[in-house]
């Protein structure tokens, strides 16, 4: 017991002070766990630049870019696809992936056909193969314009 | 306003005082088996951080056919930390199947399942079906070919039961074949059903631990009888919280290694129509049942091999969550079920290798 | 065409009377007729055999092909069978080396019913008859592969074989690619005969036009004309076209260009600019897919740097069509983006083998805040037990 009149009496017992010292610590170190794991989770939560991922629809574009009678070549995912204007100012969206052996199609404005460099095969606007050894015709995609961005979307 | 202040004015509107009292007496023996005291709460934790990682992935994962594998791709690959939270989502969930099985095991080699606690085990024994569940539901979701398949097969076996094996089956798959209608049920399945039913349980189960006390093996009861000298035992607060607190820390640094390290693989998308690719198996927790039904003969006695394999297990099952009540509590008896114990781990275990031995794709 | 219809006209093709079906000819052919188009068109034995002679039904080899362009040969009769149908096979034969030669007399060369077959006559598209596109060149071989048939015309047996190991029968028979060259699609059919050395473009201009565009707007098109070489040939050969590979551009073997060129001729410096480039292109692919398979195996997914490796890969294929322009700027201009979008595919894959590392190192940071924090906790757990030891 301690002697009359020293603090301790009058203070009553108070935490030593390495023990204050250990819970600091442990705050802090905590502090810093906590940290290691909010941080991450909060950056998570923020949405990143490009919304969600192309796989009903997919960006190709802008509208003011494409001219009539021309076509741009744009990824849907991790194939190519092919979004033609036509000379009457319609837009157009097809697998830019020829059927007969892979090759990625282009347009041809002199025939106003899609074809396709590597053994001739030609499609028309509506990506029926018309020509050469193609065996079956483009898949079509739904084209919209929203605000001058080009949207393609898979046909449901 | 002091601390103390606070927590009156609090306690005066939500009054948990006498709660947080009877924890503060809390006590947890302590004796050479008392590691395994953790199993429980380490799955507890993980199971937590499912239900966080879980609810992160929701924010950004689309459950249908046509979208579930680019949603999962997209969470990897533009999502910040999307990698980390979807990776440690999927080890995590493995994680908790060890420690649940963990704790399983441990229960009945310490014998905890005794009278008074045979409820206690029975919630626990559903609890591990419906983890097992989370994993069989959950792993479907990024709609890869693995899961895919593997899903079919897994669904397939329920097919042989009697009478209802193709109910069954048309329930689980939501239709004949394994569709993005199976996706979707299997999904609600995951994130809605399953979370209400195993919050319910471990409520249930947490309230009867606290109520009921950590178990004494009977081992170390005896010793105590003997002796004369009553168990060691630790305050739970803030003795057993601390060391609670580093084991889920060492838990929570693991996952985040195995994601920067191991990250869990993607895979091709799903298609249905492509063959199957070599070497499915279920998840590794199945592995057994899944292995131990290859070996057996396609007839059995007249009846259906795959049923009998079904039939066996189920049996077991039935025994398993029923046996703590109808046990005598005789040291021959503990003696039994510890050696059936290590039977099962042993079977187990060596069918789970077996199983991972042979469905390696031969390259 | 069935066994028997087979042997019938096998019979006839090497005059041995029919041997071991053990029946009639009259009972062969009739049976095989049932199945013939002549038969569900309405015609009869009489409508092409006139009456039994001294050799029994059978019509003589040279009278074969006027027979049958009686009929084939009038657009009246053969609208009422098929509007659409050609009326001009009987013509074309007659410009064909076959016709040519039955006309002198010579009945060792083909005939309408060689090829067609004479009493189980099927559709062109029907995949049994003799001459659907799969089953062309066998017909065909039936006599250009036959080195005793081939002899008393100074013809090799080796068309057949050469082809057969074409990237051409590849596509066709492996591939079922029904638009693949047969025999008959660079011979033609009923007016078979070889192209001529001047023509062979042509054939091959059908289906590759961009090569031969390219080639008649190069230098090569005016002196390979000057030297009488047929285009293509040169390079590519006619039957046993195989695939081409990169080691055919350069002036040392197995390079084609040095068949011809070395490197002090003409030339020279445009074949090594082009092998360059080539070889450069094809290297940084290849590099982009080894760092982008890499990245895949450590776990991350990389599809920016697939779309942009495909790109590369079309360059490629591109950059070889303009070989054919014999030129280095053109190629170049083709080769210069691939090189530049395969070496964007590689820096994906960097990226992502770096983000890697990022994270790892991320994880370092942390797992030293987690180390510090578990170090002060064991302290804490030590400290709490000594106040409170366990009893």
């Amino acid at each position: 017991m301690a002697s009359p009149g020293s603090n301790e009496i009058l203070l009553g017992p108070a935490r030593p002070p390495r023990r204050a010292v250990l819970d600091w610590l442990l705050g802090l170190w905590g502090a810093g766990v906590a940290t290691s794991i909010l941080y991450p989770v909060l950056r998570y939560l923020i949405p990143p630049e490009l919304p969600e991922a192309a796989t009903q629809s997919a960006n190709a574009g802008l509208a003011s870019t494409l001219a009539p009678d021309s076509a741009r070549l744009v990824p849907f995912g991790l194939a190519p696809m092919i979004v033609v204007r036509t000379a009457a100012g319609e837009y157009r969206a097809f697998a830019g992936t020829c059927t007969h052996l892979a090759c990625t199609v282009q347009y041809r404005a002199d025939l106003q056909h899609i074809w396709c460099a590597c053994h001739n095969g030609h499609y028309d606007l509506n990506g029926r193969n018309i020509s050469g050894p193609p065996p079956r015709p483009l898949e079509e995609y739904d084209v919209n314009v929203r605000d001058d961005q080009i949207v393609v979307s898979r046909r449901v | 306003m002091t601390t103390g202040q606070l927590r009156s004015w609090l306690e005066e509107r939500v009054p948990v005082g006498d709660l947080t009292e009877a924890l503060r007496h809390k006590t947890v023996p302590l004796h050479r088996h008392s590691a395994w005291y953790y199993f429980g709460g380490m799955t507890l934790f993980l199971f937590g951080i499912q239900v966080g990682t879980g609810a992160l992935l929701l924010l950004y994962y689309r459950p249908s056919a046509a979208e579930a594998y680019e949603s999962v791709r997209f969470i990897m690959t533009r999502v910040p930390f999307g990698w980390l939270v979807r990776s440690i989502h999927a080890w995590s969930a493995n994680l908790m199947v060890a420690t649940a099985f963990g704790h399983l095991f441990s229960v009945l080699f310490l014998h905890a399942y005794r009278r008074p606690r045979e409820i206690t085990w029975v919630s626990g024994l559903v609890l591990l079906m419906l983890t097992m569940a989370f994993g069989f539901t959950g792993y479907l979701l990024p709609w890869n070919q693995l899961s895919f398949f593997a899903t079919r097969i897994g669904t397939d076996m329920a097919a042989s039961l009697p009478l209802v094996g193709e109910f069954s089956v048309r329930l689980m798959r939501g239709g004949k074949e394994v569709t993005g209608a199976t996706l979707t049920r299997l999904f609600g399945v995951h994130v809605a059903i399953l979370p209400a039913a195993v919050t319910a349980l471990i409520a249930l189960h947490l309230f009867l631990v606290q109520r009921h006390g950590m178990s004494v093996p009977p081992s170390v009861e005896d010793e105590s009888r003997r002796s004369g000298r009553p168990v060691a035992s630790m305050p739970f607060w803030p003795h057993f919280v601390l060391h609670d607190l580093f084991g889920w820390t060492v838990a929570l640094t693991l996952l985040a290694a195995l994601s920067a390290y191991y990250p869990f693989e993607l895979g091709l998308k799903a298609d249905p129509f492509a063959p199957a690719p070599a070497g499915i198996r279920p998840e590794w927790y199945f592995l057994w049942i899944f292995q131990t039904l290859k070996y057996m003969p396609p007839s059995l006695f007249g009846l259906n091999g795959e049923l009998v394999v079904i039939g066996v297990i189920g049996a077991a099952a039935l025994v398993l969550l029923v046996f703590p009540f109808v046990l005598s509590e005789r040291v021959r008896t503990f003696r039994i079920v510890s050696g059936m114990a290590v039977l099962a781990l042993v079977y187990m275990t060596l069918m789970t290798i077996v199983g991972f031995v042979v469905s390696r794709p031969t390259p | 065409m069935n066994a028997r219809a087979s042997g019938l006209a096998l019979s006839w093709l090497l005059a041995i009377p029919l041997p071991l079906t053990g029946q009639s000819i009259e009972e062969g052919a009739r049976l095989a007729f049932q199945d013939d188009v002549h038969a569900s068109a309405g015609l009869t034995c009489s409508s092409c055999h006139a009456g039994p002679s001294s050799r029994g039904f059978a019509l003589p080899r040279i009278e074969v092909a006027p027979r049958c362009g009686k009929c084939h040969g009038d657009a009246a009769y053969m609208r009422q069978f098929d509007p659409q149908v050609r009326i001009d096979q009987y013509a074309q034969y007659l410009t064909s080396g076959h016709g040519k030669r039955m006309s002198t007399g010579d009945s060792r060369v083909a005939t309408c019913s060689d090829c067609h077959g004479a009493h189980g006559v099927r559709r062109v598209r029907d995949p049994r008859s003799p001459v659907a596109p799969v089953n062309v060149a066998p017909t065909c071989a039936r006599c250009h592969a036959d080195a005793v048939r081939m002899a008393p015309f100074g013809r090799e047996p080796k068309p057949f074989a050469d082809w057969s190991a074409s990237v051409h029968a590849e596509a066709l028979l492996k591939r079922r690619d029904a638009s693949a060259p047969t025999c008959n699609t660079c011979h033609g059919s009923h007016g078979a005969t070889p192209p001529g050395v001047n023509q062979v473009a042509n054939v091959c201009a059908q289906c590759h036009v961009r090569e031969a565009e390219l080639f008649r707007a190069s230098p090569k098109k005016a002196i390979f004309e000057q030297i009488g070489q047929a285009e293509c040939l040169a390079c590519h050969g006619n039957h046993r076209i195989e695939h081409p590979t990169d080691a055919w551009v350069g002036l040392k073997d197995p390079a084609v260009c040095a068949t011809c060129h070395d490197e002090r001729g003409n030339g020279a410096t445009t074949i090594t600019d082009v092998e360059h480039s080539l070889g450069n292109l094809n290297r940084a692919i290849a590099s982009a897919q080894s760092v982008l398979e890499r990245a895949e195996r450590a776990g991350m997914l990389v599809d920016d740097g697939w779309t942009a490796q495909r790109d590369g890969r079309e360059h490629l294929i591109h950059s070889r069509v303009m070989v054919h322009a014999f030129a280095a700027k053109p190629f170049d201009d083709m080769a210069r983006p691939g090189l530049a979008v395969a070496q964007q595919a590689e820096r994906v894959g960097h990226d992502a083998l770096h983000e890697l590392q990022i994270r790892r190192r991320g994880l370092g940071i942390a797992t030293v805040l987690v180390l510090g924090f578990l170090v002060t906790l064991w302290f804490k757990i030590r400290s709490v037990h000594a106040e409170r030891p366990p009893r």
